[in-house]
């Protein structure tokens, strides 16, 4: 989900209306900065279950202290992105791990510059060591282009290949763990599996498409269900 | 095996975990076929590694979308565990019945740190101290809010409601906060007000900070009592002063604090709500 320009009067007016209790305003919010909240915390802990409870204490606290947020002070998304972050960290110390290493730029809320992230980071004895060079900004335009296209490349496809690849990707399972988890035959899983895969590969294009020195490949093989 | 026989092979070991490792180490006899093919065709050989960086990205990209159903759970959560919110309780929260309140006492000097900055003072009893007096002030805001609103037993009860809501997010807040292994005690003074008193507790690690403090007037119509921290002369906003019965508190992160390590100051300054300057004398600072 795209996020808004940082101080946007349209967010001030939703946490106002939040606060005189809209359900509809925290569904609006929550649509707007939902997956950028759980992103961050995932990156952060690399426990997606982690990251669900912290997204929802990012919104619970959205709500109760929906009068604290200040648009003059700062943006909306680096209010919700410090809450999440605080909370995610909070897990990680209460499960007496460390955050993951990773780019100093990734942690780091939508306007806040990796300069800053990285201040804070050290500020708060969170880097242990020097990390990779983090990506430039035509760089990371890039890769947030390309995730952008699998989201919506995700979102456009039938519901039964999407359902294959996300058990793949987000719960690890292979190809016979999850024809016994859907009680579909193996054959039904891998054809499935491929044809979401092309999608995916035909939406991102370019060094990430399907191999073009290869004749083209009939996806559907053996007898779907 | 032909082309494509080797790239479903590719294809379906790319989108397991681990599936091109065991693809290649030839376990199997359909694996040893994909692994002599490769040996002798580039073409599938590159395939292989545009499959591999593919795979890498959708898996991250995947990997880091929340699951369907997390936007319904989420909203049910705070149904559950939200304060209760509506025009009359949100308006109860920003105007408590009663214009001015009497003043405080919910912080006593004696539950405060000595002298005008504590800095450091984070040991086990300062953070106790501090603690309790933010449970007494609980205890007393909810009594006030009673007499104040006064009038029908739905109308104490929900602004009951909603101050305990408050007080339990406050105490809650200063806890996390006190918590952390960086945390600094603040103790703010009035400037010419000597019943005026505050508590601030940050986190430069986190940036989170709480402040209350007791004495402070609700503001005159069309002013507010705004926050903000000094570094090197310049003033950054924090946000407003927000009123429960006699408390008067901020909670959030502070960008101003993070990594912070003194020579900064914070202060609340009486000033025009519908501005943003914030060069007015403060009614009550201290030196973080």
């Amino acid at each position: 989900m795209a996020e808004r320009q940082p101080g946007s009067t349209d967010d001030a007016n939703l946490v106002r209306q939040l606060a005189a209790g809209s359900e509809s305003a925290l569904g609006t919010l929550y649509d707007r900065y939902g997956d950028a909240i759980f992103a961050a915390a995932y990156r952060l802990t690399s426990d997606r279950g982690a990251a669900e409870e912290v997204v929802q204490e990012t919104f619970l606290t959205l709500w109760n202290r929906a009068e604290m947020f200040d648009p003059a002070a700062g943006s909306l998304s680096a209010w919700l992105h410090t809450i999440g972050r605080n909370r995610a960290v909070d897990r990680l110390r209460a499960a007496g791990r460390r955050p993951q290493l990773v780019a100093l730029s990734s942690p780091a809320a939508p306007d806040e510059s990796e300069t800053q992230a990285l201040e804070r980071a050290v500020a708060g004895g969170r880097v242990m060591a020097g990390a990779m060079q983090p990506p430039g900004p035509e760089e990371a335009a890039d890769a947030a282009h390309l995730r952008d296209a699998i989201r919506i490349a995700l979102g456009a496809m039938p519901e039964l290949e999407r359902m294959v690849i996300l058990l793949a990707y987000q719960e690890e399972l292979s190809q016979t763990e999850i024809a016994e988890r859907l009680a579909w035959p193996l054959g039904t899983v891998k054809t499935r599996t491929r044809r979401a895969l092309l999608r995916l590969r035909q939406a991102l294009g370019g060094e990430f498409g399907p191999s073009p020195e290869l004749d083209a490949v009939p996806v559907y093989t053996g007898k779907d269900r | 095996m032909d082309h494509n026989e080797a790239r479903e092979q590719l294809e379906l070991a790319a989108i397991e975990p681990g599936g091109i490792d065991r693809l290649i180490a030839g376990d199997t006899a359909s694996a040893q076929a994909v692994v002599a093919h490769l040996a002798g065709c580039p073409e599938c050989t590159d395939e292989l590694a545009r499959l591999e960086r593919t795979s890498r990205l959708i898996g991250a990209t995947i990997r880091e979308l929340p699951p369907v159903d997390l936007r319904e759970r989420t909203l049910a959560s705070v149904r559950a565990l939200g304060r209760p919110r509506g025009p009359s309780l949100a308006a109860s929260v920003d105007q408590p019945a009663g214009g001015p309140v009497s003043l405080p006492s919910a912080l006593s000097r004696d539950s405060v740190p000595e002298g005008p900055t504590a800095r450091g003072t984070s040991g086990r009893r300062a953070a106790i101290g501090w603690v309790a007096a933010i449970a007494a002030a609980v205890v007393l805001s909810v009594a006030t809010t009673s007499i104040l609103v006064g009038g029908r037993v739905d109308q104490r009860l929900a602004a009951q409601s909603d101050t305990i809501h408050t007080l339990e997010e406050v105490t809650a807040a200063t806890l996390r906060v006190t918590a952390e292994p960086d945390a600094q005690h603040v103790a703010l003074t009035g400037r010419s007000d000597p019943n005026l008193m505050g508590s601030l507790v940050f986190s430069p690690g986190t940036s989170e900070l709480v402040v209350v403090a007791t004495g402070l007037s609700q503001p005159p119509a069309g002013q507010e009592y705004r926050c903000w921290v000094e570094r090197s002369g310049t003033r950054e906003r924090v946000g407003r002063m927000f009123f429960s019965g006699d408390l008067a508190y901020w909670i959030g992160p502070v960008s101003a604090v993070s990594g912070l390590s003194g020579g900064a100051r914070f202060g609340v300054s009486l000033v025009d709500a519908s501005g943003a300057s914030l060069d007015t004398e403060p009614v009550l600072d201290g030196e973080l």
